[in-house]
């Protein structure tokens, strides 16, 4: 399937670098996100757009609170049992409950944290809203993912690139088509981190739902759509981590991966994940 | 930010309970009354009451009581006790007289409704265009902007229209803050309200407030050209209830407008978006402001 080129929109700005034009009349990733998530942060084209999707796929809203929950748990573990301290978070999204600094700061205060994203209005909000109340900090920078150029020498003013960073790509991957080569900025991120240093993903995946259902998806969004959206099978997604030791349980559903005790609704979310280390 | 002190704002007859929150909740309950299908009449029947005393809640028109709100979520099935807090709380909050009742003499009606959802808020978004947003407002400057409406006041009146405004500020300090938006024009900070020191001190509490984690200032500044907000101040109301919706606030000469429909508010968030984009970042901002205080002579922020 030629995902790049189903999600019409992201024609014009596939293989462009830079800022996201301020559009409410198209749907915008984040803000779907919003209203999955039940926020108020979304405009009618990022409702009509997120309702076409829960017609389709009515577990695309169970899968939205999953990613968001799976990034609680995953810092967790990254604050936490693998002791890291520098976080890079790239793909920042509209600010909700439990933050990536708030979740690795209530562990580690003194953890250090770097919300990437290139929408301008998404980030005034994070800039708003994601601050440090502790001795730790977080700073903000203004790139596309396919600049890692840019994202790196920013987050260097911030992170010591000698110590270990958790590279989080939550939810974003799906949205850089293959004409951008996801896995080549993946591993120029990760050689730019010495070993000991993680990478997170949660990814959308294309073999988690009914291929008609996927197929109708990607006609929902066409000409209503800010980003491009290509969702990866397992095996593409495990790509992603070549070369890196997974933590366990592995590359599972975003909802099977080290799931709360006493959770029982898992196994269900259309989305893959795993937290790797590197060697 | 809104501040009530517009000239010729007098008292008209003034209502205790704050209509926007009685209509706020009266909303909800239409919600889940419609959403668990049953009918006026019956929803009246179980609250020994008539068809019409359904519709007069829903619309906000009288003041809810505990017993028919709670009688009322458990015929539309809302069990979830954190649900029920929520929404009786709020019931509460729309029956207690206020901290401003004492001030009924000089509060117009249209404003205490503000003061109501001000204080139900958990988030404030506002872009002013000439003044400090009253929240964050010395009592230097609070008497500056309140000698402009009412010059010919009394000096006592002055001095309780200061403290209604400083009142307000309370909220700031209180256990669970709502969190503080401001878009600021550069206007706001250029024009010395009060004279110079007043200004000086106006300035250095707007570099404090910066420091608070529930305030962000952010300021437009005249080199970014015109911007989206041309009509005007305004601000956006946000509640923690998933269920009430955004309200914005636009202050007239003799009253004020409450926008609570999703494509009005939808438009004014879009506003506030594009300018909390466009606009210095809280960094940038608070640079911003000691400059402008170094312009005016304090070298000390």
């Amino acid at each position: 399937m030629t995902a790049g080129e189903a999600a019409a929109p992201g024609d014009g700005q596939h293989g462009q670098h830079g800022h996201l034009e301020f559009d409410t009349s198209m749907a915008h990733q984040a803000r779907i996100y919003d209203y999955l998530l039940g926020g108020k942060d979304n405009y009618a084209a990022d409702r009509v757009a997120g309702g076409k999707m829960l017609e389709i796929y009515p577990d695309t809203a169970f899968t939205a609170r999953a990613n968001r929950a799976f990034l609680g748990r995953a810092v967790r573990y990254l604050a936490g049992e693998a002791g890291i301290r520098q976080f890079l978070d790239i793909g920042t999204g509209i600010p909700t409950a439990g933050n990536t600094h708030q979740v690795a700061q209530k562990i580690a205060p003194e953890s250090r944290v770097v919300y990437v994203d290139y929408d301008p209005i998404v980030l005034a909000h994070a800039r708003a809203l994601l601050t440090s109340r502790t001795n730790g900090a977080t700073a903000y920078v203004d790139s596309d993912l396919r600049d890692t150029g840019k994202i790196l020498a920013h987050a260097g003013e911030v992170l010591d690139f000698t110590e270990p960073v958790a590279v989080t790509l939550l939810s974003i991957l799906h949205a850089v088509v293959d004409a951008d080569d996801p896995h080549a900025i993946v591993a120029t991120l990760m050689d730019a981190v010495p070993p000991g240093s993680y990478l997170a993903i949660s990814h959308a995946g294309s073999d988690l739902i009914e291929p008609e259902a996927l197929q109708a998806l990607y006609d929902s969004w066409k000409g209503r759509l800010q980003q491009p959206f290509q969702w990866r099978s397992r095996e593409e997604v495990a790509r992603f981590f070549a070369g890196m030791d997974l933590a366990e349980p592995g590359l599972v559903r975003v909802d099977d991966w080290r799931p709360d005790s006493g959770t029982a609704d898992t196994n269900r979310a259309a989305m893959w994940a795993a937290v790797a280390r590197k060697r | 930010m809104p501040s009530g002190e517009t000239p010729g704002s007098g008292q008209e007859e003034s209502s205790a309970e704050p209509t926007v929150l009685r209509m706020l909740l009266g909303a909800q309950l239409r919600r889940l009354r419609e959403a668990s299908d049953i009918s006026a009449e019956k929803a009246g029947y179980a609250i020994r009451g008539s068809r019409s005393k359904i519709s007069r809640m829903e619309t906000g028109r009288v003041g809810l009581k505990a017993r028919d709100v709670e009688d009322l979520l458990t015929l539309y099935g809302v069990a979830d006790e954190r649900e029920r807090a929520k929404v009786l709380a709020l019931a509460k909050r729309s029956r207690e007289p206020e901290w401003w009742t004492q001030y009924n003499d000089i509060l117009p009606d249209w404003f205490e409704t503000y003061l109501g959802l001000e204080s139900a808020a958990t988030a404030i978004r506002t872009f002013e265009m000439q003044f400090v947003p009253g929240l964050l407002q010395t009592e230097g400057y609070a008497r500056a902007v309140t000698m402009l409406g009412h010059q010919t006041s009394a000096p006592e009146e002055v001095t309780r229209r200061v403290g209604l405004r400083l009142g307000r500020q309370d909220l700031l300090t209180r256990e669970k803050p709502p969190r503080i938006w401001a878009v600021m024009d550069e206007a706001v900070l250029r024009r010395p309200l009060g004279g110079a020191a007043v200004m000086r001190a106006q300035l250095r509490r707007l570099a404090e407030a910066a420091r608070l984690p529930h305030v962000t200032l952010q300021v437009v500044p005249f080199a970014r050209g015109g911007h989206a907000a041309a009509s005007g101040s305004f601000s956006i109301l946000r509640f923690e209830e998933q269920d009430l919706p955004d309200v914005v606030y636009i202050e007239q000469l003799t009253s004020a407008v409450y926008l609570d429909q999703r494509t009005d508010v939808e438009h004014y968030l879009e506003v506030v978006d594009q300018l909390s984009g466009e606009a210095l970042t809280p960094a940038e901002t608070m640079r911003f402001i000691q400059q402008v205080a170094r312009d005016a002579g304090d070298e000390s922020i």
